[in-house]
């Protein structure tokens, strides 16, 4: 009976090389192993922060994060920052049931959650500042047309199929010196939910109400028509494919498409970062809010010249106040870099998005030096 | 064998009969895919896979059945038919597996260095991206962080749900001889088998929130570590695990047990030095195909780990990336949008080729441990 146990242990011997092999293997990949994206030991800086802090929110915000946590890392190598992308509302969820130390959100909170925060918070409540500010394109692949001028009711007619050819009336009413083709046009929207549509849905619902007569959600109103894409790079793909095409897609994505101009008041505007930052400027903040609560009744209809009102701006949801001196340093060390010309800078090289303007940001900024310890 | 009516062919139907040539089978495949690729041209003006795919199908059966029929006889056609459906079932169930099988090895062989298996997701932003797509520099980033995470977070749910694992089916085929607690436990164990995954994750992240809420009232987001994400995994491989050594330990013949029980050889005894060595080797390789069938879990692991960027040997604290979070990421969410996006998508391409290997090493190692562990018979 036993030699028969016996056997197993010699045939476990013949595994062993193998085993170690492995291991070996293990070990060697593990030594050269540098930690870094790009390979060299990350400097640690001169900041003395050490320890962790979890943000849940917009995926949005994603591509901006990531350029966050680098460069602030670089400075501040005793501080982990995680952002784990679940969605804006689940990141306001679990911010206010205190399982994140900030949260990031495309929308700002509404009353009842601003109510809870104070319980999450303490009296002050939660503080909340955009950070991220994503201009929208509407691009478009004309053959021989490099420039076109659009008002809301016309991007309202075209997207839900009223207007089907390029050289109908109304387009040709908004520019025209331009020579436009008889081309049908294929209007390509997102065939998944996004913030992107809802943006541009409630750009369209506040400028040219008359015309679209859907209701703003997430979702492309299914009896527009069109042509549907999955994802920004599918619509940015579909338009470039075909020709008379015209999409709508976070400006960071199409790449060397043409952008349509926007009528806002009486001119017709050009997407930049500087235009885009400017709607914010222009916007009221929401009523009945805390000093620190800087959510932004974003204004979609402004005439202010100059500015682009299709835009996404997100935000960054914190407490007022936390429970220890290190956390509070940890916040507003980390925030301060999100809101500087260097953090917002970087955001717009990796993720191209718009800065904020400096008038914000020195408004963010003492909302950020209010944060406090407890009690 | 005479069944017929027809007297002519009668004389026929003996093992001499007339018989198609072996290759005919493949003969008439081949022509069938040829005849469905020029009427996929002519009806639908190009060559169109599922339509080639689903023409040559049906035409092959009928063709067989035709040519065999007029020649073999009707009983020889019917069986050409049922041979022919059966391969073809099982070609078709070939075609996802290779297609799979394809697309990883071309896409992440493509992709894959030995920079990206040694280096992490730290100070990743999307200039780097940008700059490796315009050509200007090499592609940045890694998922070594992923790897070891992956490896860590296995090797923990191993610990905890083999012991476990195994001595529950002992207690199953040993102890429990169709006991009440045995029927109970042999319920329970099909019920968590069928337990979805995100489950299991939600599971063991509102436990550890619970417990963290009670050490560490103050401390937000502690509850996600690689430990939970360990406990998560453990739900779904005990029962895997439980199912596979009680199938392994019901087939050691009870004459082994009983010898032993004749010799005086107390009954604990029996179990370590004559029930388990003899099941050793189907032991382990379930184990190993639980193992790997556990690692490519992608949804547990987003709920209890996170989605960390940076390398974590830390099971108890902090975030931690495993492959297929990793890949999930990175497709869903590229570090720079736009045309740079391709970079992270190259990233996960490796990331997933790293997964495929790991889950057929495991399976091979299942194979040799069978191999070389199992018992000689005519000892």
């Amino acid at each position: 009976m036993f030699s028969y146990s016996k056997g197993i242990f010699v045939k476990l011997k013949h595994l062993a090389p193998s085993a170690a092999i492995l291991a070996a293997g293990a070990l060697t990949l593990s030594a050269c192993g540098g930690t870094s994206a790009t390979g060299e030991e990350a400097s640690g800086g001169d900041s003395d922060l050490q320890g962790t802090l979890t943000g849940i929110g917009a995926s949005s915000q994603k591509a901006a994060m990531d350029a966050w946590t680098a460069d602030f890392a670089s400075e501040n190598s005793g501080v982990t920052v995680n952002y784990s992308p679940d969605g804006s509302g689940a990141g306001r969820e679990q911010f206010l049931a205190g399982n994140a130390q900030f949260a990031g959100s495309d929308a700002h909170l509404d009353d009842d959650e601003a109510k809870q925060g104070k319980e999450a918070c303490g009296a002050d409540g939660a503080y909340e500042f955009p950070v991220y500010i994503s201009p929208i394109a509407v691009t478009f692949n004309v053959k021989g047309v490099d420039e076109l001028n659009l008002s809301p009711s016309t991007i309202a007619k075209i997207f839900k199929g009223e207007i089907s050819k390029w050289n109908d009336k109304a387009i040709k009413a908004d520019n025209p010196d331009a020579k436009l083709p008889d081309t049908k046009i294929t209007a390509v929207h997102r065939a998944d939910d996004s913030g992107t549509t809802e943006n541009f849905a409630e750009y369209l619902k506040a400028t040219a109400e008359k015309d679209w007569v859907a209701e703003v959600s997430g979702d492309f109103p299914k009896d527009f028509g069109g042509e549907a894409a999955q994802g920004t790079d599918g619509v940015v793909q579909t338009v470039s494919d075909t020709d008379g095409a015209i999409g709508y897609a976070d400006a960071s994505a199409v790449g060397s498409l043409s952008k349509a101009k926007v009528k806002v008041g009486d001119e017709y505007v050009e997407l930049s970062a500087d235009a885009a930052s400017k709607v914010v400027d222009a916007s009221e903040k929401v009523k009945g809010r805390g000093e620190g609560d800087l959510a932004f009744d974003l204004a979609r209809d402004t005439t202010e010249s100059g500015a682009y009102p299709i835009v996404l701006v997100s935000y960054h949801v914190v407490c007022s106040s936390y429970k220890d001196q290190e956390t509070v340093d940890m916040v507003k060390a980390w925030e301060k870099f999100v809101v500087s010309e260097e953090g917002q800078k970087s955001a717009a090289d990796s993720a191209g998005s718009a800065p904020l303007s400096d008038d914000l940001r020195s408004q963010i900024e003492t909302v950020i030096d209010s944060i406090k310890v407890e009690g | 064998m005479l069944t017929t009516t027809n007297n002519s062919t009668t004389t026929s139907r003996t093992l001499t009969s007339k018989q198609l040539p072996k290759a005919t089978p493949w003969v008439v495949a081949v022509a069938s895919i040829i005849v469905a690729i020029i009427i996929s041209f002519i009806a639908f003006g190009g060559f169109n896979i599922p339509v080639v795919a689903v023409l040559a199908g049906l035409i092959n059966v009928v063709a067989v059945f035709a040519i065999s029929a007029s020649y073999e006889g009707r009983r020889k056609a019917t069986d050409r038919v049922a041979t022919t459906v059966v391969t073809s079932s099982f070609i078709l169930a070939c075609v996802p597996l290779i297609s799979l099988l394809w697309m990883t090895i071309s896409k992440g062989g493509a992709a894959i260095s030995f920079d990206l298996l040694s280096r992490t997701m730290l100070g990743m932003k999307g200039v780097l991206d940008q700059q490796y797509v315009a050509g200007e520099a090499t592609i940045a980033g890694g998922f070594y962080h992923a790897i070891v995470g992956t490896v860590l977070i296995t090797a923990m749910a191993c610990i905890i749900s083999i012991p476990i694992g195994v001595l529950t089916a002992i207690y199953l085929v040993e102890y429990a001889e169709k006991n009440r607690l045995g029927k109970a436990i042999t319920f329970l164990v099909d019920v968590m088998t069928g337990i979805p995954s995100i489950v299991a994750g939600l599971f063991a992240f509102a436990l550890f929130s619970t417990i963290a809420g009670f050490i560490m009232p103050d401390a937000a987001g502690i509850a996600k570590t690689g430990f939970t994400a360990a406990v998560a995994l453990s739900v779904l491989m005990i029962p895997i695990v439980v199912r596979n050594t009680e199938e392994i330990l019901r087939l050691v013949p009870m004459d082994l047990r009983e010898a032993s029980y004749a010799l005086g050889v107390p009954k604990w005894k029996t179990i370590v030095k004559i029930v388990l060595p003899t099941s050793v080797s189907g032991i382990l390789s379930g184990i190993t195909i639980a193992i790997a069938r556990v690692i490519g879990e992608t949804a547990p692991i987003m709920v209890t780990a996170g989605f960390a960027k940076a390398l974590n040997w830390n099971l108890f604290s902090g975030w931690m990336s495993t492959l297929p979070t990793f890949i999930y990421d990175s497709q869903l969410r590229p570090v720079s949008p736009g045309d740079a996006a391709l970079a992270s998508s190259e990233r996960a391409w490796a990331a997933a080729l790293v997964l495929v290997a790991l889950v057929m090493l495991l399976n091979l190692l299942a194979r040799v441990i069978a191999k070389v562990l199992a018992p000689k018979a005519g000892r």
